[in-house]
């Protein structure tokens, strides 16, 4: 393979391609074809127009990078080029549209919506009104899908009515026939729907019998219907809702209806909308973030970096002792430093959560010390960095055991023959080298426990917390704080959370640069 | 090796990764739905079980799609294919993992089911995001039902899902410790520490309740009740008022004060949460328990003798009122067979034979008081924690209800572990309003 990948184009030419690499080329690509077929269908069956376009535009691209011999470079590039669209710049896009909308909950529908939803969920039985037995039919000889449906109902009397789309009448009952239940089972002139069928005509959701006082006769469920009202009406000119039962007037505020009188609480389905740069604005000038925001970014980053420099120098003293040829049975030890690693990272926190517990917990027990471990805003700290090092060392100690085995022994032997101690050979030959090997992974791993939700949200929940303020924990990061900010609230407000979300990449990314930056100085003195 | 081979091999991998590419990009849930739910389901009706976390996919043929978590799927699927049979349609039960959470994410696009089984205190979340319908219930079948119960699942004066089994918390305690039941929270401290004095250093907490370093609101309340107090004031309707905050009122103070005596004691320990509160009764650690019906199993499966009794007075108060929790059929708002579904919650879920195979499998008091009541006579558990949730008020289903969890455990915990009561409350009271006014 490596081979391969060395070989020029003008190779390819030259080379005689074998039947079976050709053959397994085009069975791939047609893999690919009928795949997208298949996954079309299934988007189009759920109704996701974009996504099909999308579909498609990729298996465009496969076939016209690789069923073609043009396109070299492209066919190295496009699998990561999708990989990198679909799963890096596509979620990043959602994320600052959604910044800039006050979705969440309570936000979540049009504002078309929210006016069917507060009206249709007004309907209230008509105080008093009898409840009829239901029968849905249509007119003997009508379409069964598509006839008028009329509504057979007997009222609690016992006597049989006739409801239509323009009103309620009585019904003959010369030779209608009823359950023991009261309902009508057979009445001439009139096909009975089954249940089925009930179910199918889905114009009956809007269906009701008007009766005089402007209300309607709905059926609830198959067999019963019950006079009903609605109590809230939607004025288009005004755009205004009005509640006839207790007089109000409903406004739209802040994308929800509330009271034209201040008085009293608005209706709780409100709707998404453009909120521009109200999410950064809260973000800036709320006085409980702004509060929080410099204790949590001073720990966030101490917390990162202590994370990385104690995993890293256990790591690398293990690496280093494990890598000395004396050693017998490496391979054993080494399987076994690295069993932290293997272990699911949420089990092993919440396992040190019960080990912390103050009364019941090992490290307590053993050590008879009595710390208020994850009740202390300075002993959960160092909690968490206790059990990251015990999570993280082991990745340290597999990169640095890598990147030692790739220092060549000759620099070693030179510095020894040059007469230079174990530890300036560790100091000035050893750790340079290593250095510009583990760096960027360093970044890395800054980068990750930066972010590291998993750990905090396990093990403390971002507590202990300050008496007056359960939104800013002792322990939080901003990723759980931002957590918290956008989920403490009534509602749960995904857009001020993928602003605070946006605030934080760049705080990363700024990081990450200056790091990396540093980094490239480092190998340039080499 | 040729340049040939290579492309075919990196053609290959390229189909793979571009199918998944695209895969991971839709919201679509991606769970393939495959097996039945129960060997009686499978007959009849293409029920799913999915193995991993995502949402089931709605079955596309089916008349009636219902979602519910994994421990009632067997009996619910039971039921709705009698349902089906009775009506000659064709019904499939899905579990969903999270339902909560996937059926509000499903229905918000279109594919969520036409009924889902879940707690009452979802209710203002889902009536926000207009995700569940109003269910007419005629007055008399409604009387067949404790109050509470349809109080529970009415949001803004309109009723929104059929009540199948209530549950709430109760004093258990382990009969071989401690035989009879304490009246008063003095009388359970006392017996309870001279069952720790006797025990030799076996038993190590004289009652156990689930408190945490970040502190429980839902185990709070009792305390609150007992003197009054609590977290909102009800409307003239019943209706929780989310402007009307009680959570430094007197009486709620009060309680407060009791858990700081409690924690000064040592009865009540931030060292004891919920994931340490159950095992360490199960091992026998500890004379008394406040928990829930669904303690009851673990119990079991440690050989503990337990028994259940309601929850004590408070000296100056009256009794510890837990939050009332009922269990709810809702039919969602986007429902596809929207008459099919209301015919089955108003008709079919208020069934007594219904009922009381629920609580078979569930072990929770059924709702509907003519099941409950043949429940009881056979079962002392379900009557013990019936009784013991008699007077207690619905948990609270509006959604301010989440600005309260976080500030109210905390200062609890805090109490327990030494600071003012008055001062605390106090200030998660300010906490709590300020966060309602955010929205």
């Amino acid at each position: 393979m490596s081979q391969a990948t060395k070989s020029s184009p003008a190779d390819q030419v030259s080379t005689p391609t074998p039947l079976w690499a050709t053959v397994v080329k085009w069975l791939a690509l047609a893999v690919v074809v009928v795949a997208t077929v298949l996954l079309s269908g299934r988007l189009a069956d759920q109704g996701y127009g974009l996504y099909i376009v999308l579909a498609a535009m990729v298996a465009m691209a496969v076939l016209a990078v690789y069923a073609t011999r043009r396109n070299v470079p492209a066919k190295y590039l496009l699998p990561g080029l999708v990989l990198l669209l679909g799963l890096q710049v596509w979620p990043i896009v959602m994320t600052v549209s959604t910044a800039f909308t006050n979705y969440g909950d309570g936000h979540a529908i049009s504002k078309e919506e929210s006016i069917a939803a507060i009206v249709r969920s007004s309907v209230k039985e008509v105080p008093g009104s009898p409840r009829y037995q239901l029968s849905v039919a249509v007119p003997e000889g009508a379409p069964v899908a598509t006839g008028d449906a009329v509504y057979l109902l007997t009222a609690p009397d016992g006597s049989v009515k006739l409801g239509t789309k323009d009103g309620l009448r009585d019904l003959p009952a010369a030779g209608v026939e009823k359950s023991a239940t009261g309902k009508i089972t057979k009445a001439p002139g009139y096909r009975i729907l089954n249940a089925r069928e009930i179910n199918a005509r889905k114009d009956l959701t809007q269906f009701a019998v008007p009766v005089p006082g402007g209300g309607g006769i709905k059926a609830s469920g198959l067999s019963a219907a019950f006079e009903g009202k609605a109590t809230v009406t939607y004025d288009a000119a005004t755009d205004t809702l009005k509640d006839t039962s207790t007089g109000k007037t409903y406004v739209a505020k802040d994308a929800f209806w509330m009271p034209q009188d201040g008085q009293g609480q608005g209706f709780p389905q409100g709707w998404k909308e453009n909120v521009g740069l109200k999410n950064f604005q809260t973000i800036l000038a709320d006085p409980t973030i702004r509060a929080g925001f410099l204790m949590i970014f001073t720990w966030n980053i101490v917390f990162a970096a202590l994370s990385v420099i104690t995993t890293f120098v256990l790591g690398m003293l293990l690496a280093l002792l494990f890598n000395d040829e004396r050693l017998k049975g490496k391979g054993f030890y080494r399987a076994v430093l690295v069993l932290p690693y293997a272990i699911p990272g949420f089990v092993t926190a919440l396992l040190w959560a019960s080990m912390f517990n103050q009364e019941f917990g090992l490290v307590n027990s053993i050590t008879g010390l009595g710390i208020d471990w994850l009740g202390n805003a300075w002993a959960a700290k160092a909690a968490i960095l206790i059990t990251n090092l015990w999570l993280g060392f082991p990745y340290m100690f597999l990169i640095c055991t890598g990147a030692l085995q790739s220092i060549p022994t000759d620099v070693r032997e030179a510095a020894k023959i040059d007469g230079a101690s174990p530890l300036r050979t560790l100091r000035s030959i050893i750790m340079p080298l290593l250095l510009v090997a583990v760096g960027p992974l360093l970044i890395a791993s800054f980068a990750f426990n930066f972010n590291n939700f998993g750990l905090i949200f396990l093990l403390t929940g971002g507590g202990p917390f300050e008496a007056a303020n359960t939104s800013i924990g002792s322990t939080d990061l901003l990723i759980t704080y931002a957590f918290r900010l956008a989920f403490s609230g009534v509602a749960p407000n995904f857009g001020l959370a993928a602003a605070v979300s946006i605030f934080i990449f760049f705080i990363v990314a700024l990081m990450s640069y200056t790091g990396f930056r540093r980094t490239k100085g480092l190998e340039e003195v080499n | 090796m040729h340049k040939r081979a290579y492309g075919a091999v990196a053609v290959s991998g390229v189909a793979a990764l571009a199918l998944s590419a695209c895969g991971g990009s839709a919201p679509a849930p991606t769970t393939t739905a495959a097996g039945g739910a129960s060997p009686s389901s499978a007959a009849s009706t293409p029920a799913a079980s999915p193995t991993t976390t995502g949402a089931p996919v709605r079955d596309q043929n089916v008349d009636l799609v219902i979602w519910t978590d994994a421990d009632r799927a067997k009996t619910v699927s039971d039921f709705a294919n009698q349902f089906g049979q009775d009506n000659g349609i064709k019904v499939a039960v899905q579990i969903a993992v999270d339902t909560r959470q996937q059926f509000k994410d499903a229905t918000k696009v279109g594919k969520g089911p036409d009924i889902v089984v879940g707690a009452h205190d979802w209710l203002g979340e889902l009536v926000q995001n207009d995700t569940v319908a109003p269910i007419n219930i005629p007055a008399d079948l409604a009387a067949k039902f404790p109050k509470t119960a349809f109080e529970a699942a009415k949001f803004n004066g309109q009723t929104y899902g059929v009540p199948y089994a209530v549950e709430n918390l109760a004093l258990m305690r382990n009969t071989a410790l401690a035989p009879t039941a304490p009246k008063t929270m003095d009388e359970l401290v006392a017996m309870g520490t001279a069952i720790k004095a006797k025990s030799g250093g076996k038993v190590s907490n004289v009652m156990l309740q689930p408190v945490g370093k970040t502190g429980n609101a839902y185990f709070t309340y009792p305390y609150l009740s007992a003197f009054g107090g609590g977290i909102f004031a009800q409307k003239a309707n019943g209706e929780y008022d989310s402007s009307k905050v009680i959570v430094n009122s007197p009486g709620s103070i009060q309680g407060a004060q009791v858990l700081a005596k409690l924690g000064k004691q040592g009865v009540l320990t931030t060292n004891v949460g919920d994931d340490n509160a159950e095992g360490l009764f199960d091992a026998g650690k500890s004379p008394f328990i406040i928990i829930g019906p669904w303690g009851t199993a673990n119990a079991k499966k440690a050989n503990i003798k337990y028994a259940v009794s309601n929850l004590p007075t408070l000296a100056g108060g009256g009794q510890m009122q837990p939050f009332l929790g009922v269990q709810l059929f809702y039919v969602s708002s986007k429902a596809k067979n929207a008459a099919i579904a209301q015919e089955f919650v108003t008709n079919y879920v208020t069934r007594k034979d219904v009922q009381l195979a629920l609580f078979k499998a569930l072990g929770r008091p059924p709702a509907l008081t003519d099941a409950y009541n043949e429940a009881a006579a056979t079962d002392p558990d379900v009557k013990a924690f019936f009784e013991a949730g008699k007077n207690s008020k619905p948990m609270p289903n509006i959604p301010a209800m989440n600005s309260v969890w976080g500030p109210l455990g905390q200062a609890a915990a805090d109490v327990i572990s030494g600071k003012d009561p008055k001062t605390r409350f106090d200030q998660a009271q300010k906490e709590i309003v300020a966060n309602i006014a955010k929205g």
